[in-house]
């Protein structure tokens, strides 16, 4: 529909906006079906991992919520606050029966189906137990291959959904949201932010099956399994802990290594090499991918929440409000936050509150209140600003609400630069998160859990040897993913505000045609 | 077209009063201890509406206008006075009241750039008060929307186009149908044309006026553009830094304008005639600040037309013209206040920031014929402000040239029939009128 011609009647047009889009869909189904088969396959081929995450992540956010109610009601009756305690127990268990079925349900790129780990039959022999008895390093770079391509390309399928609605089944042909997408096409930089986002979101969700091995077996019960592996020396196929294995394993310089891409003793296939206790790093880190997005996603979620709605409250009523704000923000900012981070750590240590999501639940609270004033500073100018357009006045002029008036007239304009800066932030969260789990000691994710900063942490006394790939390849993940996130930062403000690519005169040129 | 449910329905009559401002004021800040003094926008403006008809507010930019007009709407509360609207007293309206009172009365704003949000269609930005009210069901909004597109001439199938797609005239277009979309009684134009193309006002100040028939509305047309209003307005309303300086008929006024301030802006109109004799009133300087207003009479710090004190009034005009720019050169000197080191400077007598007044003062009269007694003051004055006392030397020449206009602020008198009021001294029967003060006086330049 480029432009719609001038015979429309008015019933068209007025019908137009009645009809929802379900039925605007039943109409001309056939794109939408094209697409949503597409998707249900995509979705289909992995449901059990997305199944087991959601509901651990609901099974999460339950125990988190109901440990606040928890506290509260702890200062008012002991016995509500244990009830409580009891209830979230129950249902914290329930949830996690159900997400661990599903986690059973077969997926099409799990590590059933592409195996990587077996043993030699003999010094040269073949493989068994691997992927068509491909040598393990190869069975596991198909594994991840295709699980990133699988990723990117659902991640493409998404976007050419929005396509897909905005070609078919989208009234209006033109909205400003068009141009923004317009605008990050031709940001290569931006671009990139996006895939390093998407790769990390990778990592995050389909970290249990890019590793070579898991968490489990590798890092955190190391003992309870045993593997095959094939022993040059007696010339037979033998089974051997994993943990002794890894003990055997160890990075710790000069002749102890198992660098990057290579095989240790138990022919067992580590990309990225091994930790100084001999476990696997790659797994280690995808572990660490997991709980590095759970706890910045949180801290992040709730400091913008937070930011967004104080710093439209402050800029639509201004004066004393906004005053008080800007008073509690300042006495915020004056808080040193590793500091803060380091005490409300020795100070749940013990509790069982301090356990929740492996200690990131407190360290996700924290970092939510630290940064919620540096985000509402970014954004109060651009509320600020965004108050004084008319069209508020137009719009307090015929009455509107309050809540009404920033949601429909101020909320769109902020909430770009809130993503901004958001994105932007989330980078000192994940370097606070890291810096943490590197002091180690009680602080930040408790061990075994894995988290970046801490492989940093255990490489640093073997920088300067042959174990040097520890503390590198664990840094230039942290690196990257902040690179990466600054990136995105820059490309959705170069998106949401074009003036500052100084594509102005461009744009008025292709609006003065209708 | 169907009228907006809910509202009472009055039998409205064309010619009585609908609105009656009495006493308004509306000043910003000036609360707290150690707050600059209030800024008064308004400042005690009486006047009242007809029903029907369109009262032109004009006045220099920051002279109050658009504060007035959005104190009108309740976009600010106001400081002191009343605003009775039918009647009602809606200072005082709060929750419910007012929001069912809003409808009664809209504004169309002027910037169009600014006034439509570009993330939301035209459709739905007209509907939006329709919403915001709960008007009928979301069909018959629908329909409302559609009409008020095609009311103010853009077509239907504009509804799902956003801004950004539209000139500035259509812009305008849609923030008048949003304006119009509650059937309000009274529509505050906030110099809804200054913002587009001269061939562009013409086709918006027609619509204007066919809606006005067509929906019997009631406009306060705030503008600078003197002949625009003329054209447009039925009676027209004259303001100066927050004060209302004459108001009357249209023609009445422009034929035959009684206040200094208005003759000096109707003199700003070109003529097409060459050969016209009418000479051209500048009025010196800028506006005072509106935080610091003359005491007197607002206007008399610029009157060409100001009584001068008794003693004076044989004074040669250029001679007193001179007095005139030199205390408003002293004034605004005193309105800077020194820091710590030249205070200190001051206090043993080594200051000489001030110094260039004597420039000043060479400037102004060494053309001049000044009689001694004036020289003598002058001087006086001179050497305070190089002492660094600019307000005591302020104060002395109030004490030595004040004239009625400076002490005491004049009344709206009746200048003629029809309700045409002017603020001026020179309406009583003890000074000379206007007229031939300023015929004199421009002839002389």
């Amino acid at each position: 529909m480029s432009d719609t011609d001038t015979t429309t009647t008015r019933d068209e047009l007025t019908g137009y906006e009645n009809i929802p889009v379900r039925t605007r869909i039943a109409e001309a189904p056939r794109p939408f079906l094209e697409w949503a088969t597409v998707l249900i396959v995509l979705i289909a081929v992995e449901f059990g991992t997305y199944a087991s995450l959601t509901i651990a992540t609901v099974e999460r956010a339950f125990v988190g919520v109901t440990a606040l109610f928890d506290i509260l009601l702890g200062f008012i009756s002991e016995g509500a606050a244990e009830a409580v305690v009891d209830l979230q127990q129950g249902v914290s268990k329930f949830l996690v029966g159900v997400a661990d079925a599903a986690a059973a349900l077969p997926t099409l790129l799990s590590r059933e189906v592409i195996p990587n780990q077996g043993h030699k039959l003999g010094p040269n022999g073949p493989w068994q137990g691997t992927f068509m008895g491909l040598e393990p390093a190869v069975a596991w770079g198909l594994r991840f291959t295709l699980l990133v391509v699988y990723a990117l390309f659902l991640s493409y399928w998404v976007f050419r959904g929005w396509q897909v609605y905005r070609e078919h089944y989208r009234q209006a042909d033109w909205t400003p949201t068009d141009d923004m997408v317009g605008r990050l096409r031709g940001h290569r930089w931006g671009q990139f932010g996006i895939l390093v986002l998407v790769l990390y979101l990778t990592m995050a969700v389909f970290g249990p099956a890019l590793g070579p091995t898991t968490v489990e077996q590798n890092i955190q019960s190391s003992y309870s399994y045993e593997i095959e592996y094939y022993n040059g020396e007696t010339g037979e196929v033998e089974s051997i802990p994993v943990g002794d294995a890894n003990f055997n394993s160890k990075s710790k310089g000069g002749g102890e290594n198992v660098g990057p891409m290579s095989y240790d003793n138990y022919g067992r296939f580590h990309p990225f090499g091994t930790l100084n206790n001999g476990r696997d790093l790659f797994t280690f880190l995808m572990g660490g991918a997991r709980i590095t997005l759970i706890v910045s996603g949180m801290a992040i979620g709730l400091a913008t929440l937070i930011a967004a709605v104080l710093s439209m409250i402050s800029a639509y009523y201004a004066g004393t409000i906004d005053l008080t704000v800007l008073t509690v923000a300042d006495g915020v900012v004056s808080v040193p936050r590793l500091l803060l981070l380091i005490m409300v750590s020795a100070v749940f240590a013990n509790h069982w509150l301090g356990g929740i999501i492996d200690g990131g639940f407190i360290l996700a609270m924290v970092f939510a209140f630290t940064t919620w004033p540096f985000l509402w500073r970014a954004v109060r100018g651009p509320a600020l600003q965004v108050a004084q357009e008319e069209w508020v006045d137009a719009a307090r002029s015929f009455g509107q609400r309050p809540r009404t008036i920033m949601h429909k007239h101020m909320l769109p304009y902020i909430v770009g630069y809130l993503l901004v800066y958001a994105s932007m932030s989330t980078g000192g969260i994940i370097i606070g998160l890291s810096a943490l789990s590197f002091l180690g000691n009680g602080l930040g994710i408790n061990p075994p859990t894995p988290a970046w900063g801490r492989a940093v942490s255990l490489g640093q006394d073997y920088v300067s040897t042959a174990s040097w790939h520890i503390s590198l390849i664990s840094g230039l993940m942290i690196v990257l993913l902040v690179t990466g996130l600054n990136a995105f930062g820059d490309g959705i403000r170069d998106a949401i505000d074009p003036e500052t690519e100084g594509t102005e005169g461009e744009e008025a040129a292709a609006g003065g045609g209708a | 077209m169907s009228k907006v449910s809910g509202r009472t329905e009055r039998v409205a009559q064309a010619g009585e009063t609908m609105i009656k401002v009495e006493n308004l004021k509306k000043h910003y800040g000036g609360g707290g201890v150690f707050a600059q003094p209030s800024v008064k926008a308004v400042d005690g403006v009486n006047f009242s509406i007809k029903r029907g008809e369109t009262l032109g507010l004009v006045g220099e930019s920051g002279c109050g206008k658009s504060t007035l007009g959005r104190t009108l709407i309740r976009l600010e509360e106001a400081t002191e006075g009343t605003i009775s609207f039918d009647g009602t007293d809606v200072t005082t309206l709060t929750g419910d009241e007012l929001k069912d009172w809003r409808r009664n009365a809209q504004m169309v704003f002027q910037d169009p750039e600014s006034s439509l949000n570009d993330r939301m269609t035209i459709g739905e930005i007209i509907r939006e008060p329709l919403d915001a009210h709960d008007w009928k069901d979301k069909q018959d909004r629908q329909e409302r929307a559609l009409d008020l597109l095609t009311a103010v001439g853009l077509r239907e199938e504009h509804y799902y186009r956003y801004p950004h797609q539209f000139s500035g005239g259509q812009r305008q277009r849609v923030g008048i149908a949003r304006a119009l979309a509650l059937e309000p009684e009274f529509i505050v134009l906030d110099e809804p044309v200054s913002a587009l193309d001269v061939s562009v006002q013409a086709k918006i100040i027609t619509l204007l006026e066919d809606l006005q028939e067509e929906f019997d509305l009631t406009y306060l047309f705030i503008a600078h553009d003197l002949s625009v209003v003329r054209h447009i307005c039925d009676r027209v309303a004259v303001m100066y830094l927050g004060k209302i300086m004459e108001i009357g008929e249209t023609e009445e006024l422009y034929e035959n304008a009684h206040n200094p301030y208005t003759r000096s802006l109707l003199s700003a109109i070109p003529h097409p005639d060459p050969s016209s004799s009418s000479h051209r009133i500048t009025l010196p300087g800028t506006p005072p600040s509106p935080r610091d207003p003359p005491t007197g009479c607002q206007f008399s710090t610029r009157c060409p037309a100001k009584i001068r004190p008794e003693e004076y009034a044989h004074v040669e005009h250029e001679v007193w013209d001179a007095i005139e720019r030199y205390r408003e050169v002293v004034r605004e000197r005193s309105r800077m206040s020194l820091g710590t080191f030249d205070r200190l400077k001051r206090s043993v007598g080594r200051f000489s920031a001030y110094d260039d007044i004597d420039e000043t003062v060479a400037d102004l009269f060494d053309d001049l014929d000044v009689p001694a007694d004036i020289r003598e003051h002058v001087e006086t004055a001179a050497e305070l402000v190089k002492d660094g006392r600019p307000e005591d030397a302020r104060s002395h020449l109030i004490d030595e040239f004040n004239g009625v206009c400076d002490m005491q602020r004049p009344e709206l008198h009746q200048v003629a029939n029809g309700g045409h009021l002017s603020y001026c001294h020179r309406h009583t029967d003890e000074y000379e009128d206007v007229d031939p003060v300023i015929t004199r006086r421009t002839r002389d330049t």
